[in-house]
């Protein structure tokens, strides 16, 4: 059984003659250990397909499974606690709460589930320090270039032993070596580290660090393949 | 319970200006409530003390209802109930002392001259026996006295030393013969003299006014039935116990006080519109941060927790800072009419703190910002995660409710109907639902009023297209807007209200009082008004003043304490009543009644007349139901005596105290009283000034319980006194209207946050830092308008409310005036509050770097 499975997966948002279709009848499965690379042009249900994945959205109709968990049947706070520890979410602009500092951050998934503030800060600091910013624990995100605010957001992902990371455009906002080093980082997450790592791109080059590149267009997949370069 | 700490201190801290000033708003809300609350009973308490210092220990006290004196015959009625172990006899009456009787330095303000038989009095105060020096009263004693050490420590005197002391036949000195250990009994301290010569000097021969009684017996049921049975002797007229308390005066304090604490919450109400509107704008400005936690595995109650708590540590630290300042308003207001109520009411003022004061100032002033918080919270969790993801677009316009509009629209249109049905209840009830209906319908003015103004802003910034563009930013969120514009409101309605008021009350004072105490001159004793502590001077002065060469007219008012029962009075359906005594013939010739009911002539006419006619005035004739024509049955020392209403009126120095005016002659056959507390004088046409002056000052030289002032001086010696409290009345308006200038300066500064990324848009296509400036600053004045606009309406009408509440309550005809000069520095201010609201943000967004605004979350 896969990590993730979805089932004709159709999300459509507005009613009647302005209906659009985001997704239409998506089935996808990932496995752990798996970097998979979705990508398409703009509108064609990328990040659409990685919101429901989520559970930060839901769909109109079809199914997702995560770890045999169907999550249409998840109650607002059962989700919010699959998030929570199950799932890392990497974005394109960071989004790091700016007063409060690296390891503070990479903290907050813990935090919120409840563990104790010191346990939290320990676990973010290992993180922290086994993705290169042992030297940054105590600066604010201002204090920080783009790559490394992205770092902590990976290290904030990572906090919690999920199974399944998703990332939207997470080098859309970075230089090109900062991308390729973020990258490798969500290559070595699903390798070294074992998760599930989905991440949506426009960027062909950032693509082919992935083991497998999913292409959409108006929301299907047109094409599923192993990375040739990968594969060679 | 951590994390939301942590967040919030680190939010609060990293927004200092935005938090001091919404904190700040919780401040000035509870320092109000708490500040009038350490004053006003503070202020009652004061009164309270001196009205019932003179209460007994024994096991029983009797005294007339009406407070007056009786026979002292009555005893023997008393001495013929069996188990009666002892009984004695006494007058007993709170003197006030005049400032600086004693020298500038004493602190003794009022002191109770006791009278007692000095056979008898001992058996029922042991303490009489053990003077530390000197000895007790005896027999055939004369101006003679017992006092205690600590009477004599601050009048700084010794045994057989003289104190002096004003009463009715003028200054008389007592021989001081002993001294008694120092009184637990809080109130004034006493002087003990015998009783014949108290009666002497009090000009009340043969009378008494309290018998004190202990009983032989010590089981509960057996001292009930003596009791009953002295009751049976006496009859109802008398009462058992303390002495009745005449508390009309403590009524109207517990008025001041309601009021003071609707102002408070009326602030605090404004705080949270404040506070409410800045969590608002939290939420929108966190969207992302919330999204994202949300995002992270945050739920619903993580996130309305989040916020809340936030409010918490604003609500405690606003509260407590609010307590602390309230404290020294308190205090501070305290010092500073302390002289004032020292010198009209000569009572001391000590500031007080209430446990329950500060317990419903910490739930008032948590409770309004965890309130306020509350909808923000609940909007800010039902954030979707995904907001996270998405670059974030500010609403391009809001909607507003028209359900809201409807039912404010309705509501302000009920409020008009109840105002034009003059009747009291309908209008007072209008004036809440003005307001609140307004505060509904706001919204939807913001359109309407911004494009208004916005013509006249787009003609002042006309090259610029900025006038346009401010009016566009508050039109897009007009909910937003209205809520400003509402704290503005509420701030300026309560200004422009309570100032109309005071302006109307002042107008119809100051001229009441140039016609009541127009006279050429006054014999003023230590308290006006209330009464009771004051000890006049018998028939003998007026004589002597009449006889002054180039002295035309004298009145005088004597004082008597009644009460009258009825159904028609709340409560108890019992009122203390004054009974003031006129001479119906000279009193009108120097002074008068403004009648509400009734002609001059008429009325002391029927005064003049021999029979039993009073005028009574129009609080009492609103509390009691009274018309002309009506017997009203008058407790007197001699039984209950029928007076027929002749006519409603009032004058100034009774205004708020019910009270019924009878003619001296009745005064002195019902009441026994023939002592003048208060004189008016005119000097007959071409009389030497300076010669009846002389002689007048020489007179009442020997009277120093009274003060003989010139009335035009008296006059504006009243209307510098009654400034002097209205000028701190204005200082707490000004306080109560700051919040508004918070609540601009919130709004603007949010909205600045919120388009940032526009105002770098606009900065990047051309527009210089002026305009940008300009811009802001527009906006100000937009909503400054808007909310000034709405704020002196509103406060028309609550004013119109205040005045027609009091001429309802028959408290007094007031004529309403049209505050002109008022409206136009509200909105004065209301403006200037819209520019110096905006300079910070304005300052804020002209020095944005373009592209950091530009990258702006």
């Amino acid at each position: 059984m896969s990590l993730i499975q979805t089932e004709n997966l159709t999300k459509v948002y507005g009613a009647g003659e302005t209906a659009i279709t985001a997704l239409n009848c998506v089935n996808l499965q990932v496995n752990a250990g798996e970097f998979v690379a979705v990508m398409g042009p703009s509108g064609c249900g990328k990040s659409t397909l990685l919101h429901l994945l989520g559970g930060l959205d839901r769909p109109t109709s079809g199914s997702v499974m995560i770890q045999d968990h169907p999550l249409a049947k998840l109650s607002d706070d059962a989700l919010s606690q699959l998030r929570r520890r199950k799932i890392g979410f990497v974005f394109q602009f960071f989004n790091l709460i700016p007063i409060l500092s690296s390891v503070e951050n990479a903290a907050l998934p813990l935090l919120l589930d409840g563990k104790n503030s010191a346990q939290a800060k320990h676990k973010a600091s290992e993180w922290l320090t086994k993705i290169g910013l042992g030297e940054r624990l105590k600066n604010r995100p201002d204090q920080l270039s783009a790559g490394q605010q992205q770092r902590v957001a990976i290290a904030r992902a990572l906090v919690t032993e999920p199974v399944l990371i998703l990332a939207d455009e997470p080098t859309g906002n970075l230089d090109t070596k900062s991308a390729d080093e973020i990258a490798d980082l969500l290559k070595q997450v699903a390798k070294t580290w074992g998760r599930a790592v989905l991440m949506v791109t426009h960027d062909p080059r950032i693509a082919t660090h992935a083991d497998r590149i999913v292409l959409m267009r108006d929301g299907q997949i047109v094409e599923d393949k192993r990375n040739a370069k990968d594969e060679g | 319970m951590n994390l939301q700490l942590t967040l919030a201190a680190r939010y609060l801290g990293g927004r200092k200006l935005r938090a001091f000033l919404t904190t700040l708003a919780v401040v000035i809300g509870v320092m109000v409530i708490f500040g009038m609350g350490v004053y006003l009973p503070s202020f009652t308490a004061a009164f309270e003390k001196s009205l019932l210092a003179a209460s007994g220990q024994a096991d029983v006290v009797i005294t007339h209802k009406t407070g007056e004196s009786f026979a002292a015959t009555m005893l023997n009625r008393v001495r013929a109930v069996n188990g009666i172990a002892v009984s004695v006899g006494a007058v007993e009456r709170i003197i006030n002392i005049p400032p600086n009787f004693y020298g500038k330095n004493s602190t003794v303000t009022g002191l109770t001259l006791v009278g007692v038989e000095p056979a008898v009095a001992p058996y029922l105060h042991a303490d009489y026996t053990t003077p530390t020096q000197g000895r007790f009263l005896k027999q055939g004693d004369g101006n003679v006295a017992v006092i205690s050490e600590r009477l004599a420590d601050s009048l700084g005197v010794k045994l057989n030393d003289t104190v002096k002391l004003p009463t009715t036949q003028g200054v008389v000195k007592l021989t001081i013969v002993g001294l008694l250990p120092g009184r637990a009994l809080t109130g004034n301290e006493q002087i003990i003299i015998p009783l014949a010569q108290a009666q002497k000097l009090l000009d009340m021969p043969g009378r008494i006014n309290v018998i004190e009684a202990n009983l032989g017996v010590t089981g509960e049921a057996e001292r009930r039935a003596i009791v009953e049975q002295i009751k049976a002797q006496l009859g109802n007229t008398y009462t058992l116990g303390g002495l009745s308390s005449g508390s009309e005066f403590l009524g109207a304090m517990q008025m001041a006080e309601v009021i003071f604490n609707m102002l408070g919450l009326l602030t605090l109400a404004m705080g949270g519109f404040i506070i409410f509107n800045t969590f608002r704008t939290i939420v929108a400005e966190r969207r992302h941060d919330i999204g994202m936690l949300r995002a992270i595995g945050a739920n619903r109650a993580t996130i309305i927790s989040l916020v809340l708590t936030e409010g918490l540590v604003q609500g405690v630290v606003g509260t407590a800072i609010g307590i602390g300042l309230g404290y020294l308003l308190g205090v501070g207001i305290t010092a500073g009419t302390g002289a004032v109520m020292k010198s009209v009411m000569n009572i001391e003022l000590t500031p007080v703190v209430e446990p329950p004061l500060v317990v419903v100032s910490i739930l008032l002033g948590v409770g309004v910002t965890l309130f306020a918080g509350l909808l923000p919270a609940l909007s800010a969790s039902r954030v979707t995660p995904i907001e996270a993801l998405r670059p974030a677009l500010s609403q391009v316009a809001q909607r507003f409710s028209r359900i809201g509009t409807l039912v404010g629209a309705v509501m302000i249109g009920i409020a008009i109907a109840g105002l034009l049905t003059g009747f009291f209840p309908l209008v007072a009830l209008g004036g809440f639902m003005f307001l609140i209906g307004l505060v509904l319908v706001a919204p939807a003015l913001v359109r309407p009023i911004a494009n208004l103004f916005g013509m006249l802003l787009a003609l002042l910034f006309a090259r610029e297209g900025t006038g346009e563009l401010a009016q566009g930013n508050l039109t897009r969120q007009p909910s937003r807007a209205a809520i400003t514009a509402s704290a503005t409101m509420i701030g300026l309605a309560i200004v422009v209200g309570a100032g109309g008021m005071m302006f109307s009350l002042t107008g119809t004072v100051m001229q009441l009082f140039s016609k009541t105490l127009g006279s050429d001159y006054l014999l003023v004793p230590p308290s006006i008004a209330i009464w009771k502590g004051d000890v006049g001077a018998s028939e003998s002065l007026k004589a002597k003043i009449s006889s002054i060469p180039g002295v035309g007219v004298v009145s005088s008012l004597r004082y008597a304490q009644s009460s009258l029962q009825s159904a028609a009075i709340k409560g108890s359906g019992e009122a203390t009543i004054s009974v003031l005594g006129i001479d119906p013939v000279e009193y009108p010739k120097i002074s008068g009644l403004d009648f509400q009911k009734g002609t001059a002539q008429d009325a002391f006419a029927a005064l003049a007349a021999d029979e039993r006619n009073t005028i009574v005035n129009g609080i009492l004739a609103a509390g009691a139901n009274l018309k002309v024509g009506d017997l009203i049955p008058l407790a007197t020392p001699t039984g209950l005596q029928e007076y027929r209403i002749v006519a409603i009126g009032s004058e100034v120095l009774s205004m708020k105290i019910n009270t019924a005016y009878i003619s001296q002659a009745n005064l002195k056959a019902d009441f026994h009283k023939s002592e003048d507390v208060f004189y008016q004088v005119n000097l007959a046409p071409g009389a030497d000034v300076a010669l009846a002056e002389q002689w007048l000052n020489q007179i009442v030289a020997d009277y120093p319980q009274f003060r003989l002032v010139g009335g035009r001086e008296y006059t504006a010696e009243f209307s510098a006194q009654y400034d002097s409290i209205f000028i701190g009345f204005y200082v707490l308006l000004g306080v109560l209207a700051f919040p508004s200038l918070i609540a601009i300066l919130n709004t603007l500064a949010i909205g600045v946050i919120e388009r940032t990324r526009e105002i770098g848009m606009l900065r990047a296509i051309g527009a210089t830092r002026r305009q940008v400036w300009r811009t802001i600053v527009a906006e100000a004045l937009l909503l400054a308008a808007l909310g000034t606009g709405l704020g002196v309406l509103a406060g028309l009408y609550l004013s119109y409310v205040f005045v027609e509440g009091l001429n309802a309550s028959g408290i007094y005809k007031m004529a309403y005036a049209f505050p002109g000069a008022g409206v136009l520095a509200a909105t004065a201010v209301g403006l200037i509050f819209g520019v110096l609201a905006a300079l910070l943000p304005a300052r804020q967004a002209s020095q944005m770097e373009i592209i950091k605004a530009l990258r702006y979350e």
